[in-house]
């Protein structure tokens, strides 16, 4: 008797639970007014882990806030800037620029935004760790309601960037002054926030007094939804119950392709993925030697197992997109002959060399690692791959530990975000520790050089020069892949991943 | 009986600070700056610096443990260094889903497991038998990530019956709990199996038949009553594993529970989470520990006679 009632006691305590956190799954059949599914639903690949805009650095979260913020700029999908909260801009000299703030723009709370908005966003920004977002920024003077002056600290061609970058999202000032819990959830987006439940999902409906009526959201709702296993992100796509799965895994596309109710997008990514040296440890201070290595290493194999030859081969150091993007240097193509001509030259006719390569535990690092492996042997270098969790790998990094490694770098807006942060001297991400007066001279240049041929030519100077010396060795750019329901539209995807959903919907069908 | 189970909750304090020394101390360790982590990628050595302040990161770990352990004796388990959210709350948010799916997947578990394993003991040596036990080894040599994909493609795609993954009622409960509550099926009926063999032969199962009790009450009243503790023990122990977390059953199934809390923010270095995250699981092992005492006592009256004496 006793049996029974603890078994149905457990079998009530389940079911109550269950009725505990039953909610009403969003019905994304439904259809509103304008026959657009009313809840547009994204499978993300990656957990959300904080909505603060100043706190937070993970590319899911500034995709979600890029629907509920905005920016005084507009980076669009061409690489240019185009006004946003701020109507224009104009610089009266090399370190003042002026911003005509837009009237119209208002917060979620109804409450207009002003100069005064801006400026305490921007010091907001400046006292956080998010300061690398506003880096040359002095001060703010408010010059009257709706124009603000931003003092530099000397010009650079980067600044507007800034203003465009989502950390930088112009923040409510009578949110924060007024005590309320999470003030950084006021924006001036198109939607605005509704819920996040930790590892469920977040939530944000449409702002309907949005000040922007033409560039209003289309879906009532956008939900995303964290399904970190890929095939599991694939299966809820084919089933319906999202109707974006980012990142399908490559190797099932082409199921996902012959899926009628999904479409494959494929577009040239911007995430460069490349073996690197460190250039302070011997032997790998010999510039001979890592040309040897770079014309040892087989870009097609390693390209085939890490994304099954989706992506392109590349020679240069800097992302594919970015502003000055120049890939027709020579370089170290494969060819193993030279390999072994430039092992020679380096002192090493017969290799005889062991080394250490270390990896992220994950892929596609873990195959890349095998065919440079393989690569590597062939010209005489034993490589002993170490497997270890990104935060170890960063670490060792930057302690100059590592011998050589692999990693990958994902920029498409800011240049120097590249030159400046992966080559200058004494760059936190400057995991080669190389240190080149020439590099760090032309780096300077492209940054404050405000003639734009000019300014090219020492950008196209600068990728040759670092493809020759040569503390990275650039492998492939994966292509952005993507899934969705065949009826999803508006503009809204970025080759770095940085989309945005703020006009995307789901059309009825027609039929 | 109050003053053993009082007993007990005293005796999880040490455990619970033995627990707490171990995970701070070894997430300490494990390489990795959570600094650098917390500040990202294009972070400036300032910045670093800066955030390593703010997390107090700078202390001699010793002191860091003893603030942590300061707060937790208040209650505070501390703030995120990655989400900025309070410990408990965000634990505490995350452990409904995980209480449904444990206690889910426990009762599949033991409908399915006791009385298949009460039938292979019955027949043993028998086709009968050998089915339950190659059922059984299945159960245990097959991964759940492996079956929690198949039930998806079976269950959700291709029958649509179920969602393949999210937390929205008990219809998504159904495939996650199927697919842990078949991986501890598979332990519980070879427990089940052994112990009602044992008690199958003893002297006092003969005397019951000799009376001219019916089979069905000599196996399910004078076997099973005997043969429970072992099994109890076994289910309270894969309770025990099950609310610490299934992270790959609830990778699968995007089921936002402990595990995928722990594991997410393990990656992370975030001390914190992990720490607080884990002294909370072992504070549920010690609830599941003594409830599993105190079940002892309701099946067997030798045990509860024990508690009554003391």
């Amino acid at each position: 008797m006793k049996k029974r009632y603890i078994l149905i006691g457990l079998l009530i305590l389940t079911v109550l639970l269950a009725g505990c956190g039953a909610k009403k799954a969003a019905n994304t059949n439904d259809l509103n007014n304008d026959g657009i599914k009313d809840t547009l639903v994204i499978g993300a690949a990656a957990e959300i882990n904080t909505l603060d805009l100043l706190s937070q650095n993970d590319q899911i979260n500034n995709i979600v806030l890029k629907t509920t913020h905005e920016t005084l700029l507009y980076p669009t999908n061409d690489g240019k800037f185009l006004p946003k909260l701020a109507e224009s801009y104009e610089y009266t000299d090399d370190t003042t620029l002026v911003l005509k703030l837009n009237p119209n723009v208002k917060f979620h709370d109804g409450t207009p935004m002003t100069a005064e908005d801006v400026k305490f966003t921007l010091e907001l920004c400046l006292n956080s760790t998010a300061s690398s977002s506003m880096a040359g920024l002095v001060s703010v003077d408010v010059i009257d309601e709706y124009t603000v002056q931003l003092n530099l600290e000397s010009y650079n061609n980067e600044f507007l960037v800034n203003l465009a970058s989502v950390p930088v999202s112009i923040q409510s000032k009578k949110a924060y002054d007024s005590g309320m819990d999470q003030p950084y959830l006021v924006g001036t987006g198109p939607y605005k926030f509704e819920e996040w439940k930790s590892g469920e999902f977040v939530s944000v409906v449409k702002n309907e007094n949005y000040w922007d009526a033409e560039n209003a959201g289309k879906a009532d709702k956008i939900i995303w939804k964290p399904i970190l296993e890929a095939s599991s992100r694939v299966i809820a796509l084919q089933n319906g119950e999202i109707d974006v799965c980012i990142d399908p895994p490559i190797n099932e596309l082409d199921s996902l392709e012959k899926d009628k109710n999904v479409t494959v997008l494929e577009k040239p990514g911007t995430r460069l993925f490349y073996f690197a040296f460190n250039v302070t440890k011997e032997p790998w201070d010999n510039k001979t030697l890592r040309q040897a290595v770079a014309s040892a290493i087989n870009r097609d194999d390693v390209m085939e197992v890490a994304v099954f030859g989706k992506g392109t081969k590349q020679t240069t150091i800097l992302n594919r997109g970015l502003w000055g993007f120049y890939d027709e240097m020579e370089g170290f193509p494969y060819n193993p002959e030279r390999a072994k001509e430039l092992m020679a030259e380096a002192g090493y006719p017969d290799g005889g060399i062991t080394a250490k390569l270390l990896i992220a535990n994950s892929s596609p690092y873990t195959n890349i690692a095998t065919v440079i492996q393989a690569n590597l042997k062939a010209i005489g270098i034993d490589v002993v791959i170490e497997e270890v969790e990104d935060a170890t790998l960063k670490e060792a990094s930057v302690k100059g530990e590592q011998e050589l490694y692999l990693w990958r770098w994902n920029e498409d807006q800011k240049v120097d975000w590249v030159y400046g942060d992966l080559f200058r001297t004494g760059s936190s991400y400057n995991y080669q520790h190389f240190s080149d007066e020439h590099a760090d001279d032309l780096i300077q240049k492209v940054l404050v050089e405000p003639d734009e041929k000019k300014r090219y030519d020492y950008g196209v100077e600068l990728q040759e020069y670092l493809v020759e010396e040569c503390p990275q060795v650039p492998l492939y750019i994966a292509n952005l892949v993507i899934a969705y329901n065949k009826n999803l539209k508006g503009d809204y995807l970025f080759g770095g991943g940085n989309h945005d959903w703020s006009h995307a919907y789901v059309a009825m069908e027609v039929k | 009986m109050w003053k053993y189970i009082l007993k007990r909750l005293i005796q999880m304090i040490p455990a619970i600070l033995i627990t707490s020394f171990i995970i701070y101390f070894s997430m300490n360790l494990t390489s990795g700056d959570p600094a650098m982590l917390v500040a990202g990628e294009k972070a400036t050595p300032a910045q670093v610096e800066q955030v390593r302040q703010e997390l107090g990161l700078n202390d001699p770990i010793v002191i860091r443990y003893l603030k942590y352990m300061g707060g937790m004796i208040r209650g505070d388990l501390g703030t995120s260094y990655v989400t900025k959210q309070d410990v408990f709350k965000t634990f505490m948010s995350r452990l409904p889903a995980t209480l449904e799916l444990s206690f889910a997947s426990v009762l599949i578990a033991v409908l399915v497991s006791i009385p298949l394993g009460i039938y292979t003991a019955v027949n043993q040596n028998s086709w009968k038998d050998t089915a339950g036990m190659i059922f059984a080894l299945f159960g245990v040599s097959m991964p759940n990530f492996w079956l929690g994909l198949m039930l998806i493609v079976l269950f959700s795609l291709n029958l649509g019956w179920f969602p393949s993954s999210g937390r929205a009622g008990f219809q998504s409960l159904v495939l996650p709990a199927v697919t842990v509550g078949l991986g501890l099926a598979a332990l519980i009926t070879r427990t089940t199996r052994s112990s009602m063999l044992d008690v199958i032969r003893q002297d006092y199962m003969r005397t019951a038949r000799a009376k001219g009790a019916s089979e069905r009450r000599v196996i399910y009243k004078h076997g099973l009553n005997n043969a429970l503790i072992p099994i109890i023990t076994v289910i309270g122990l894969q309770l025990s594993n099950v609310l610490t977390g299934s992270v790959l059953a609830e990778t699968v199934f995007s089921w936002p529970g402990i595990g995928r809390l722990i594991f997410d923010h393990i990656s992370k270095r975030d001390t914190p989470m992990v720490t607080g995250a884990i002294i909370m699981c072992s504070i549920l092992m010690c609830l599941v520990n003594l409830v599993v005492d105190i079940v002892y006592a309701f099946f067997d009256p030798r045990i509860k006679a024990q508690y009554v004496q003391k």
